[in-house]
């Protein structure tokens, strides 16, 4: 008889390994079937909740040999959400716990409507801050020192009176002479112009 | 790309070049900010070369009818002075006025040494009547206008008993120029000691 004892000793890991042409024990049977009935309902669907942490291991190595073999499918609703992550990941959001829900996650409602928006308000908001500092900023002052420099008034063309002053009536007739004087005068301002090299107005 | 989203980034972005537009409108120069400046006095009536050749060739014509005067040539001396009268002077030159009225005052000493009374009369009241300003020259002109009024004067008086009347209503004349001369005279001189 096979006892809790010697299945305990048997699946001990210093208890000696059983040679590959020996038969199994009516333990190892049990137990064999035992597991094959957690893998058939993990396949299923149906694995049992609470498990031995050594059924958990090999259930998973079960699992993994079933899928290399090509014999695993998931389901519509696994492929699904793993169809919705990948989408997701194309749009630029986050794909962290969606592939382990069993609920699918429609598109449209996954995508950010509010980025636009978003987009506009900042905008704007920079615009208007922009418009209230340029109103309420103080306008720059700046005194200014503008400096007339006025022509001399020998450069300029005036009249002759303070020149040749009242005429007598004796010299009435004296025109010759007061035109060299006249030429004389208006000569000397219009070389010291000339020669000065300041424009001083502009030219008729 | 959604069109809500096109929408929002156009829209932010119309925003944005609005506000720099109004910032690059309100640093923009001429509205705040002003340069030192040095000006030079807007003196558009300054002594320029036309303004001297034509004093040059005033001057030049009023020699040459010395000349024919010195030389009894009274006709060419008139002629030299009425080419004064032709002279292109620069537009607004006071000179110019100037100038002219007293190549007409000599012009009418010239005719009234030739009798030529009517014309010397003439030139004056020509002068005077393009004068644009009162002057010493213009003043000088109606001294000459009282000396031919003179003149006639006694050309009525040579005339005589019939023409007394008329040597009398001349010699007013003459008197009324000659107030005339004054009056401008003792303005001007006012003007001037008031502007020293």
């Amino acid at each position: 008889m096979t006892t809790n004892d010697d299945s305990q000793n048997e699946l001990h890991p210093n208890a000696p390994v059983p040679e590959p042409l020996d038969e199994a024990s009516p333990s190892e049977r049990a137990r064999a079937k035992a597991f094959a009935d957690i893998v058939d309902k993990a396949i299923t669907g149906r694995a049992p909740a609470v498990m031995s942490a050594d059924d958990r291991a090999l259930l998973e190595v079960a699992t993994v040999i079933r899928a290399a073999n090509g014999q695993a499918e998931l389901s519509a609703t696994a492929q699904r959400s793993i169809v919705e992550d990948a989408l997701r990941q194309a749009i630029g959001d986050s794909i962290a716990n969606t592939s382990g829900q069993l609920g699918v996650i429609p598109i449209g409602s996954a995508r950010k409507k509010w980025v636009p928006w978003a987009l506009t308000g900042a905008s704007t908001a920079i615009a208007a801050a922009a418009m209230l500092v340029l109103w309420l900023r103080a306008p720059e002052t700046r005194v200014v020192h503008e400096t007339t420099a006025q022509t001399p008034t020998s450069w300029t063309s005036r009249p002759a009176d303070p020149l040749i002053g009242p005429i007598a009536r004796e010299n009435a007739g004296d025109a010759s002479a007061r035109i060299d004087y006249l030429f004389a005068d208006r000569l000397e301002g219009y070389r010291d112009r000339r020669l000065s090299g300041r424009s001083g107005g502009k030219k008729r | 790309m959604k069109s809500t989203t096109v929408i929002g980034v156009l829209i932010g972005a119309i925003l944005l070049a609005s506000a720099m537009f109004i910032a690059g409108r309100a640093s923009a120069p001429g509205e705040h900010i002003t340069n030192d400046v040095t000006k030079v006095a807007d003196a558009s009536d300054v002594i320029d070369e036309s303004l001297m050749m034509a004093l040059a060739q005033a001057k030049n014509f009023h020699r040459k009818a010395k000349v024919y005067m010195s030389d009894g040539k009274l006709d060419e001396a008139a002629a030299a002075v009425r080419q004064i009268l032709s002279l292109a002077f620069p537009k607004g030159a006071p000179e110019a006025d100037d100038v002219r009225l007293d190549a007409r005052a000599l012009l009418a000493k010239l005719l009234v040494l030739q009798g030529k009374l009517d014309e010397a009369m003439r030139t004056v009241d020509e002068g005077l009547a393009s004068s644009q300003r009162e002057s010493f020259f213009t003043a000088n002109l109606y001294t000459v206008r009282g000396e031919i009024q003179e003149a006639r004067a006694a050309n009525y008086d040579a005339e005589g008993e019939p023409s007394k009347g008329l040597a009398a209503a001349s010699r007013r004349s003459a008197i009324e120029s000659y107030d005339k001369s004054i009056q401008i005279n003792e303005k001007l001189q006012k003007q001037l000691m008031e502007n020293r």
